[in-house]
């Protein structure tokens, strides 16, 4: 891990912020008091209450809602998020890379084109696109009757409410997130740079792993965030294209706001959840700025 | 406390210069429901007659809907709960009465779906729909006969059936077959309930509560386990979809109209319930929505077709059961599930 | 702004095998994001309400969409939202980035870490507590607290995509401008800010479309008045999907791409 997208203590050119710097950093740092860091301090609080049998919040202090977070039904439950939101991952960059670099060379405005093209998709809305995916992926739907028609298999595969349907809606709904931060840094790069490898001998791959791939490094890695993070929370496109067969830690939580009505359980798995996500997100930050020195 | 409390209070106020905050207009009527429930011609039909405009919400679970009423971020005039739910929020005093006097078509409603166990004086409700859960069989497919929930589980049909996605409607079908109250969630009971879901569920294709039909219609699965609506819905499309009151027993669910302790438009509120219960006005609702009409003048207004639809309508003489408020054992039965979808 | 690529002579045979191939692979690529939105406008010239088999050609469905105000009235609030939101994202997100690059704050890393809470946090517990905050401090449900959850999640993004491109900006950029007499807000607008356009804009259609598809913390942090899109559609294509709304889809991306298509040819008409 060589940088994330955060702080860069290396910028020779950073000075001490006067009142001025301050000043106009303010207004953000406001807005993540009030919107941040006070609901989260809210849920804090709620995380140690308990409920009454309506299922609202009951002000007494108790650690049962923690105790419960570490039963190995959620474990197991967080562990297949994880994976699921890994494997996402890997796929949208496998094919988000080559594309957001493809974009990054191209004149000007068709790359802007290009990259408006991108989102455009993602403009419908979400369940309309995840419906349009079980019209191609049903029993009857498009892509059997295509591959029936031409006589590529014998019988109807069944696609839809498999893990493999569900891979199919996790890339489908991630993949702009790792285009657009990879275009992001493959586009500020000097195409002479990757030219001048080749002058200097080296092979696509060879310019590919040794140059490309290092010079792009802050977009993968933005991209790997905005893919990975969010894919673990997911859990719309698992029960409508995976059958809701299993849980995902995003389900669970939800039950506990809506089905379940325990909204403290709810709020504990919150804050673990985030927790979690900034621990090693410091801890990757801390080993990156270590590497470097 | 209060100092925080006073510096959100500032804080949000500064931003809200635009001014989103709704005060009290004469003519309106908040109101909360569930989506895709109460036909756009019946809300256009009332505000034409009353000049009252109706904002309308709408939520898919009960319990969402309870979420957001009970934060008190808005004031709603007008709530839409299923029996359950309602009976909890009569019991923690949070419900207006109706005034009877009010509503001239009350005497419209059905004399079986009055006083029932969720508000036994009839003081804070009013019915809405009625629906059953049952099994739908595609008969094009699935040639044996399916009588309740053993058949429909059985081995044989692994990977051909659609569950809804919730819970307790889940461990109802369990407590059934065990010829147990389908209201008591007792440890013992759960404990009971397990053995049987986890079997079944690994024959399960999918979950889903929201559109179960979805699934039958593009014949990824040949039976359901579903809403009486969807099970009418299906009827319709196509008469190979049959609909089944299971043997080991079956319930009854009640959507009611009820008035949130806070509301602002109380008087509204009764006008639109009345404007409900006219028989006219309610035939709009059976012919968007298939549900069992509990309006008797209603039910007259309906086609013969309708009427035949064995899932609005189904002939049985048995007794159905109703859901029962049961306090915080949802969280139990949540995890039930849970723990069940993880193992399988 | 880095150097347009120049007309090159012949590439060598290596670099533009991989050049072609990289185009065949983002063409496959395009094809992948576009194969639904091809099977919805299909759909939507369906005449089976239910969606499932194709019955015949009509136009019934577009009819249908005109006449339906809430779905239209809500297209118009998930707009004003997106487009509010959007703006306000890349203010807070744009020039925070700058200021945690140019300055060397205390609690530069805690900041940068509240930063990225928005994008962690599942969207429901966001959801929930920002309703219990506004309930908290009393504030009616309406646009204003819709905007202002929308702003909390979408400008991070803004402010990430931005600061993977300081990354490798060369520092003594601004040192120059500098040098050269320009005042520092000067220096980040003409200097600066070009360098930053193409993140700022990629980092800015993430916010808008983040914004214009987001459910479930709409859902708890919204009122009745100000319904969003998302909302509507979610209400109709719970019971099974609506053909209307495939309708509504087709022409909201074709007038997209037909905007970007025309655009296209004036700035070639201007360069004529």
């Amino acid at each position: 891990m060589q940088t994330l997208p955060g702080v860069n203590p290396e910028n020779p050119h950073a000075r001490r912020p006067g009142l001025a710097g301050w000043l106009l950093l303010a207004p953000m740092i406001v807005w993540l008091l009030l919107f941040v860091v006070a609901p989260m301090a809210i849920l804090l609080v709620y995380s140690f209450c308990s409920r009454d049998d309506l299922g609202r919040v009951v002000f007494s202090f108790t650690w049962s809602n923690y105790a419960r977070v570490f039963d190995p039904i959620y474990l197991q439950v967080l562990g297949r998020s994880v994976l699921y939101a890994a494997i996402t991952t890997a796929i949208c960059l496998a094919a988000g890379f080559p594309a957001g670099w493809f974009i990054a060379r191209q004149r000007a405005a068709v790359r802007n084109r290009l990259l408006l093209l991108v989102m455009i998709p993602f403009w419908t809305s979400f369940l309309i696109r995840t419906y349009a995916w079980i019209t191609i992926l049903k029993s009857e739907g498009l892509l059997n009757a295509t591959l029936l028609a031409a006589r590529a298999i014998p019988a109807p595969l069944e696609m839809l409410y498999t893990p493999a349907a569900v891979m199919v809606g996790l890339v489908y709904a991630y993949l702009p997130f790792m285009i657009l931060p990879v275009y992001g840094s493959a586009e500020k790069l000097d195409n002479a740079l990757v030219d001048a490898a080749h002058d200097l001998g080296a092979g696509p791959v060879r310019a590919f792993s040794e140059v490309i791939i290092p010079l792009t490094w802050p977009g993968i890695t933005a991209g790997v965030l905005l893919v990975f993070v969010p894919a673990i929370g997911m859990f719309a496109i698992t029960d409508l294209m995976g059958g809701a067969k299993v849980a995902m830690i995003g389900n669970v939580i939800q039950n506990q706001f809506t089905k379940a009505r325990n909204w403290p359980f709810g709020a504990a798995l919150g804050i673990v959840f985030t927790l979690l996500f900034v621990l090693t997100y410091l801890a990757l930050q801390w080993r990156g700025r270590r590497a470097r020195t | 406390m209060k100092l925080i409390r006073t510096l959100l209070t500032l804080g949000l106020v500064a931003f809200s210069a635009s001014g989103a905050f709704a005060a009290k207009k004469p003519g309106e009527l908040k109101l909360f429901a569930w989506s895709e429930y109460v036909p756009q011609a019946v809300l256009d039909g009332f505000t034409a007659e009353t000049g009252i405009k109706v904002s309308y919400e709408t939520y898919a679970s009960g319990e969402e809907m309870l979420a957001k009423l009970l934060s008190g971020g808005t004031r709603y005039d007008l709530i839409q709960p299923p029996d359950y739910v309602a009976e909890a929020l009569i019991k923690d005093g949070l419900l207006v009465p109706i005034d009877q006097t009010k509503l001239k078509n009350f005497g419209n409603l059905m004399p079986e779906y009055l006083h029932m166990p969720h508000d036994p004086e009839q003081k804070f409700t009013v019915p809405y729909m009625v629906g059953t859960v049952g099994i739908v069989v595609n008969t094009e497919k699935v040639t044996e006969p399916i009588l309740g929930y053993r058949d429909m589980f059985s081995a044989k049909y692994k990977n051909r059936i659609v569950a809804l996605d919730d819970g307790r409607e889940l461990a109802v079908t369990a407590l059934y077959v065990l010829g147990k109250d389908l209201n008591d969630f007792s440890p013992a009971n759960l404990a009971a309930v397990r053995p049987i879901l986890a079997e079944w569920f690994p024959r399960i294709k999918l979950f889903d509560s929201d559109s179960p039909k979805t699934a039958l219609l593009n014949g990824d699965v040949d039976l359901g386990l579903v809403w009486g609506g969807e099970a009418a819905t299906l009827w319709n499309e196509n008469k190979k979809f049959h609909y089944v009151l299971p043997a080991e027993g079956a319930h009854l669910f009640v959507d009611l109209l009820a008035i949130p302790k806070r509301a602002r438009n109380v008087e509204n509120a009764h006008l639109f319930i009345d404007y409900i219960l006219r028989p006219e006005v309610s035939k709009l609702i059976s012919d968007e929505f298939p549900y069992t009409n509990p309006n008797g003048p209603a039910r007259k207004l309906l086609s013969a077709e309708q009427l035949a639809n064995p899932a609005s309508y189904p002939t049985t003489t048995r007794k159905l059961d109703t859901f029962r408020h049961i306090g915080d054992v949802g969280a139990a039965i949540d995890a039930l599930i849970t723990d069940l979808k993880n193992t399988k | 702004m880095p150097a347009p690529i120049a007309k090159r002579p012949l590439l060598p045979t290596g670099l533009r095998l991989l050049n072609w191939s990289l185009g065949a692979w983002t063409a496959l690529v395009f094809l992948f994001l576009y194969l639904p939105i091809a099977v919805l406008v299909f759909y939507s010239f369906n005449t089976s309400k239910l969606n499932v088999v194709w019955e015949g050609f009509t136009f019934k469905w577009y009819a249908a969409l005109v006449e339906n105000t809430p779905l239209l009235s809500a297209l118009k609030n998930s707009l004003i939202i997106a487009a509010v939101a959007t703006v306000l994202s890349v203010l807070i997100g744009t020039v925070g980035a700058w200021l945690l690059h140019r300055y060397r704050y205390r609690f530069a890393r805690s900041i940068q870490t509240l930063v990225c809470i928005p994008m962690i946090m599942p969207e429901i517990v966001m959801g929930i507590s920002l309703l219990i905050l506004f309930t908290v401090s009393q504030l009616e449900l309406g646009f204003t607290t819709v905007i202002l959850s929308h702003v909390t999640f979408c400008f991070p993004f803004v402010l990430v995509a931005v600061q993977a491109r300081l990354h490798g900006l060369d520092p003594a950029l601004e040192e120059a401008a500098l040098d050269l007499g320009a005042t520092p807000l000067k220096a980040f607008l003409l200097v600066i800010m070009p360098c930053l356009l193409p993140a700022v804009i990629s980092g800015g259609l993430m916010a808008f479309t983040l914004s214009l598809d987001e459910y479930i913390i709409t859902v708890f942090t919204n009122g009745l008045e100000s319904r969003t899109l998302p909302q509507e559609v979610f209400g109709l294509a719970r019971k099974g999907l609506n053909p209307m709304l495939n309708a509504m889809s087709a022409v909201f991306i074709v007038t997209t791409i037909a905007f970007v298509l025309f655009s296209e040819y004036l700035r070639r008409l201007a360069a004529r």
